[in-house]
């Protein structure tokens, strides 16, 4: 027999034991679409929710350098702004959606008195002289203080920021390296720290740890291809120019060195002239790609009418050079994600290569519909004699093109476009039976979903 | 008069090269591509060989490495717009490594110098 089971759903107002539904949803908060502080602040949420730990005040440190700084303070000011937080907290059917959108109310009201108190404290990270709460980042430990006031090794400014005479530090660690802390207390029911709270707190510290390295290096691989690209990039324009810049001089240098007939400095001229046309197509296609910001966040839009359009601003092309475009496009298409200009541009750029690679009289079909709840597909298919596995291999590497003076730049270009907002490109083409395009965009309801 | 096999898909820069190398006083061929040049090297000798490297087909380094197998005294001048295969130790095995410029007085240079040898 085999029995499938969900993961359990990150809720917050669980039936399930608090311990388990705390891990849930810390866990799962990783998976979000939200940038790190904002899932770094669920995770103190579910430290501070009522069905969590249900500390009172979370407080977080980052590490930046050698040093410790203070972040963010998430919780209530008051006893009164306490039980208003539980209830809003308390909601049933709350995602993740509305506890981040609740997150970013609290830090936003009165500019944040609480995290303006934290933000300006600082603490070396040095080795001597260690005071709470450096001392647990340093030893890795967690470290419960009571009577604070009491303690000598309590760093003052800290003291005085928090208030409270008892709070819990827990270590941010990966690999050895510090990566922040976070400090939790039970400023207004005054509920004395358990070992168990112990325990659970310090787990969730573990996974918190684990999510900030792994979003870390994430954003280093990210950085890394970006300068991989760039020098991709940089030698391919190289190319570009110094091949034109070859011919003019060389060509010029002819026409000032030696004496030459009319025929031959027209000559000349021309092939100087087209040159310098190229050099402009290379500026002007190179300043449309670096466009593309892969980090840009997707939009929602219109991929209907962004199609729509660039259909109609064809038209008269294809009506000039004989070749029939017919359109298949889905009235219901949802919205989908990405950046619609360049989304518009990917559209073009797959539409004029199918002309080229058709033959005059021949058709072009260019479909829209929706794939399934999470995908919509757009299909261009031209009429042309299909692409070799060799050259399909190559199909998307910045060097390769078929054309006599192309770039080699436009596929490249869909495909960043396609990266950018999380949607796929794929390529089927059989020798003599032409070869269509295939984009995958995701809808926008599957956002939503994801939310 | 001494032969050079000119290999560059860019026309105009055939047409510039043929002139410019003609001028010097030497007897040039071109070949658009790998191939090409590999057909002409089969029938014909030559005292010299310029190559580009980026070319559609198969590319320059496989070609040198064809044509060293093939004729290993003949001299070859890589002449490219790519600084970084200077790197590529496939390209070591050439005499020459030019990149181009506005001016031709440097490839001239290293054929003179190389045939002169």
């Amino acid at each position: 027999m085999i029995e499938a089971y969900p993961f359990l759903a990150p809720d917050f107002q669980s039936k399930e034991p608090k311990e388990l539904s705390l891990l849930s949803i810390v866990s799962q908060s990783f998976f979000q679409p939200f940038s790190v502080d904002d899932n770094l602040l669920v995770i103190m949420t579910a430290l501070t929710s009522g069905s969590g730990v249900g500390f009172n005040r979370a407080m977080l440190f980052r590490a930046d350098g050698d040093k410790l700084r203070g972040g963010k303070w998430l919780g209530p000011r008051s006893p009164e702004e306490a039980r208003m937080i539980w209830e809003v907290l308390s909601t049933p059917g709350l995602g993740y959606l509305e506890i981040i959108e609740h997150n970013r109310w609290l830090l936003s009201r009165d500019a944040d008195a609480m995290t303006g108190k934290i933000a300006p404290l600082e603490f070396s990270l040095a080795r001597d002289n260690l005071t709470i709460p450096v001392t647990a980042v340093a030893k890795n430990e967690l470290l419960l203080v009571r009577e604070a006031s009491r303690e000598p090794l309590v760093d003052p400014r800290f003291l005085q920021a928090i208030g409270v005479d008892e709070f819990l530090c827990v270590p941010l660690l990966a690999q050895g390296e510090v990566l922040g802390e976070i400090v939790l207390d039970n400023a207004f029911s005054r509920k004395r720290i358990e070992p168990k709270d112990v325990k659970l707190a310090g787990l969730c510290g573990l996974m918190a740890a684990n999510y900030i390295y792994t979003a870390t290096l994430h954003q280093r691989m990210v950085e890394m291809e970006r300068m991989a690209a760039l020098g991709e990039m940089a030698m391919f324009i190289t190319h570009q120019i110094r091949n034109p810049l070859t011919a003019m001089g060389g060509f010029t240098d002819q026409l000032l060195n030696a004496p030459a007939d009319e025929a031959k400095r027209r000559r000349n001229l021309e092939i100087i002239r087209r040159e310098i046309r190229r050099l402009e197509n290379v500026v002007y296609e190179l300043a449309h790609f670096l466009k593309v910001d892969p980090s840009r966040r997707p939009e929602p839009f219109d991929l209907k009418r962004e199609l729509r359009a660039v259909l109609q601003e064809m038209e008269p092309r294809a009506a000039a050079e004989g070749r029939e475009i017919r359109a298949d496009i889905d009235d219901l298409l949802p919205p989908v994600l990405g950046d619609p200009i360049a989304v518009g541009e990917v559209l073009r750029n797959l539409i004029v290569n199918a002309f080229e690679a058709s033959p005059a009289g021949s058709r072009i079909e260019v479909a829209a519909e929706r794939r399934d709840a999470a995908w919509v597909s757009v299909s261009v298919k031209d009429a042309g004699h299909g692409i070799s596995p060799e050259a399909r291999a190559r199909l998307f590497s910045p060097f390769f093109t078929t054309k006599e003076r192309g770039m080699g730049l436009g596929l490249l270009y869909v495909k960043r476009v396609m990266d950018a907002c999380g949607g796929t490109i794929e390529v089927e083409s059989e020798a003599g039976r032409g070869t269509t395009f295939r984009l995958a965009f995701r809808s926008r309801e599957e956002g939503r979903a994801e939310a | 008069m001494k032969r050079i096999l000119i290999v560059e898909d860019e026309e105009a820069l055939c047409l510039l090269y043929e002139e410019e190398l003609s001028g010097e006083g030497y007897d040039v061929t071109t070949a658009r591509d790998a191939e090409q040049a590999l057909e002409i090297l089969k029938g014909e000798r030559f005292d010299l060989i310029v190559t580009d490297i980026r070319m559609p087909g198969r590319d320059g380094v496989e070609l040198i490495t064809q044509i060293m197998g093939l004729r290993k005294e003949i001299p070859i001048v890589i002449n490219t717009a790519y600084q970084s295969y200077r790197d590529d130790f496939m390209t070591w095995a050439a005499d020459a490594y030019v990149i181009k410029s506005s001016s031709l007085d440097e490839l001239k240079a290293r054929i003179r110098e190389l045939l002169a040898r």
